[in-house]
């Protein structure tokens, strides 16, 4: 269900580390689109710029040079202030190891997500149900994260993620810590929430995933190597 | 935001038990310090309030004891202008063995001429003296209560006289007449009775302890005591703006004491906040930059930690004051049986015990918040 209009435009994206008085670029110019209900993974070495380039998505960092559009705004370009906002209405985070709140039941996990931008209680609870409901944990709403399964926990933070109605899912190596079984259900749960119109991009180092997905974008050195949604690139990169 | 603040503290109870712990022993010592405080500074407002607007005149050097003075000198000073009037007041120990005395505690006999008897001070049962009374007595609140006196009953008065290495005891029965209400000034133990038997039981004739000389209408009482030191041998006169002076500066300094210690074991407590606010945010770094990520402003996260701060502060300011109030409570329940109260929990200081509470736990927890704020989501991610 891929729509031909870009949510996610990057031009031209930069960011240098200082290591000592060595520069050293994590990305070096790296532009693409994604386009509304694409499922995109990301994929390369360690070291290749691919969590950087989520973080800059993410607005968990700032670039050092170029743009990144979501919806047509400039994000690169919102103040530190308003980077909050920006957060919890365009982006959904999934982590590698979940990063749930360990005092909080699967459904409070859920409903904090939705707090910060002031949504009534009565909604919250709501919606954190329907979330749940829709990645199969309805009857686990309850329970704490140790008494989750690891894919159990995955989907929680998934539907934590999805809570805001995020433009974008970013998904950070999202089968890593689970076992071979539990990775397929949560592919197969990111290939129906796409199918459904949700524009993800995954990191991973799992070829089995990326082969699921839209599209991969290969990267290395801080580069784009390959990019399968790009015409004459699909056989360079895979 | 509550519940979460409330969870957070509720996750380590340990650790949030022994920090308000350390804040409540902080305020209970606040409290407990203050009160004595207090109830001083009550004591002797009243006190001072009750002696009217007097000029105290005793022996020149004797500083904080009781001397004697000729009641010669009562005539010398009536004659000097801008007195209406002057009279002498004996001062003694109620039970010369038991030790004390003086403003702030300790039973004592006031040698007073009749008509001159502190009438400010309402009875509850009984009459004043009057001249003519022998061996009468009217007695304060606290004697009233520690002896089990009732009009018409007897009190035993003692005088201790040395004699080479040796020491006499005389006792006396007066009998009492009035007994006065309580004024929570040193009246309260106090035992007043006719001037001359006072003077005659303790064989001190023609002796008094103080004079108090009242200035005529419109008179300068500063400049009056300063006519009186001039014109009189060997007195030392206060008027009662630099008696006020005095004992306040005399409380100042022992409430200074007391509040130092006080707020230096309350400062201990905030030290704990600090410490367990740090070591929870070091811990809960990984929490913050997700918060941060899920879209939460700083000011959010700052609320909560702060939040956090201020709750232990406010747990441990009532556990504090109200450990410090029973405490005092049954304390001066003690020492009301055996005559006067040591404590005084005023309202006033339930709000600065209550407010220092707040503010230790806030600004303690500034910092802490601070640091977690100041967190890059991206760094407090990958932190381990």
């Amino acid at each position: 269900m891929n729509n031909n209009e870009p949510v996610l435009r990057i031009r031209d994206l930069r960011k240098t580390y200082m290591q000592g008085k060595i520069p050293v670029h994590a990305l070096d110019g790296v532009s693409f689109d994604v386009n509304k209900g694409e499922l995109l993974s990301i994929v390369g070495p360690s070291g290749s710029g691919k969590s950087t380039l989520l973080s800059m998505i993410g607005l968990l960092d700032r670039p050092t040079d170029g743009s990144v559009f979501i919806d047509d705004v400039e994000i690169t370009k919102a103040k530190e202030s308003e980077a909050p906002r920006i957060r919890r209405e365009k982006i959904g985070f999934v982590f590698q190891h979940f990063n749930l709140l360990s005092t909080l039941t699967a459904m409070e996990n859920v409903d904090i997500a939705m707090r910060f931008n002031g949504t009534s209680k009565n909604r919250r609870k709501e919606r954190a149900f329907q979330l749940l409901t829709k990645v199969g944990l309805g009857d686990r709403v309850k329970h704490k994260p140790s008494e989750l399964s690891g894919g159990q926990q995955q989907r929680v933070a998934i539907a934590r993620a999805l809570a805001n109605e995020p433009a974008i899912l970013l998904a950070d190596e999202p089968t890593g810590a689970v076992d071979t079984k539990t990775r397929e259900v949560i592919v197969e749960l990111l290939k129906r929430l796409s199918e459904k119109g949700q524009t993800i991009i995954v990191v991973t180092h799992d070829m089995d995933v990326a082969q699921q997905t839209d599209r991969i974008i290969t990267m290395r050195d801080g580069m784009i190597a390959s990019d399968t949604g790009v015409a004459g690139n699909e056989e360079q990169g895979l | 935001m509550f519940d979460l603040i409330i969870r957070s503290l509720t996750q380590r109870k340990m650790r949030t038990g022994l920090t308000i712990f350390g804040i409540a022993l902080g305020i209970f010592a606040v409290v407990v310090m203050g009160g004595m405080s207090e109830h001083m500074n009550l004591v002797v407002d009243k006190s001072l309030k009750l002696l009217a607007n007097n000029i105290q005149i005793e022996p020149d050097g004797t500083y904080g004891g009781v001397g004697t003075l000729d009641e010669s000198k009562i005539r010398q000073i009536k004659r000097i202008p801008g007195v209406s009037d002057a009279y002498g007041v004996l001062f003694t120990m109620l039970d010369p063995e038991s030790g004390g005395g003086g403003l702030t505690g300790g039973d004592m006999v006031f040698g007073v001429r009749p008509e001159k008897q502190m009438i400010d001070a309402k009875l509850t049962s009984g009459r004043y003296l009057v001249p003519g009374d022998g061996y009468k007595a009217v007695v304060g609140s606290s004697i009233a209560r520690k002896f089990n006196l009732k009009v018409g009953d007897e009190l035993e008065m003692k005088s201790k006289r040395m004699q080479r290495t040796s020491s006499i005891t005389n006792t006396r029965n007066v009998s009492v007449v009035g007994i006065l209400e309580y004024t929570g000034s040193f009246f309260d133990g106090s035992v007043q009775i006719p001037l001359d038997n006072a003077q005659k039981f303790y064989k001190m004739e023609n002796t008094v302890s103080f004079i108090y000389a009242e200035p005529a209408p419109g008179v300068d009482t500063s400049e009056l005591a300063r006519r009186i030191d001039l014109s009189v041998d060997k007195v030392k006169s206060t008027s009662p703006e630099q008696l006020r002076k005095d004992i306040e500066g005399n409380l100042m300094i022992f409430s200074l004491i007391t509040i130092s210690a006080a707020v230096l074991a309350a400062i201990i407590g905030g030290l704990s906040v600090m410490n367990t606010m740090l070591m929870s945010v070091s811990e809960r770094t990984k929490e913050f930059g997700l918060l941060k990520a899920l879209g939460a402003e700083r000011k959010t996260i700052l609320l909560m930690t702060m939040g956090e701060a201020a709750l232990m502060g406010v747990i441990g300011g009532i556990i504090g004051i109200a450990a410090g109030g029973v405490l005092t409570h049954f304390l001066n329940k003690s020492f009301e049986a055996q005559g006067s109260a040591l404590f005084a929990i005023t309202p006033r200081l339930v709000m600065i015990g209550l407010l220092f509470a707040i503010s230790l736990g806030i600004i303690c927890g500034t910092y802490p918040a601070y640091r977690a704020t100041k967190m890059s989501p991206m760094e407090a991610l990958r932190y381990e």
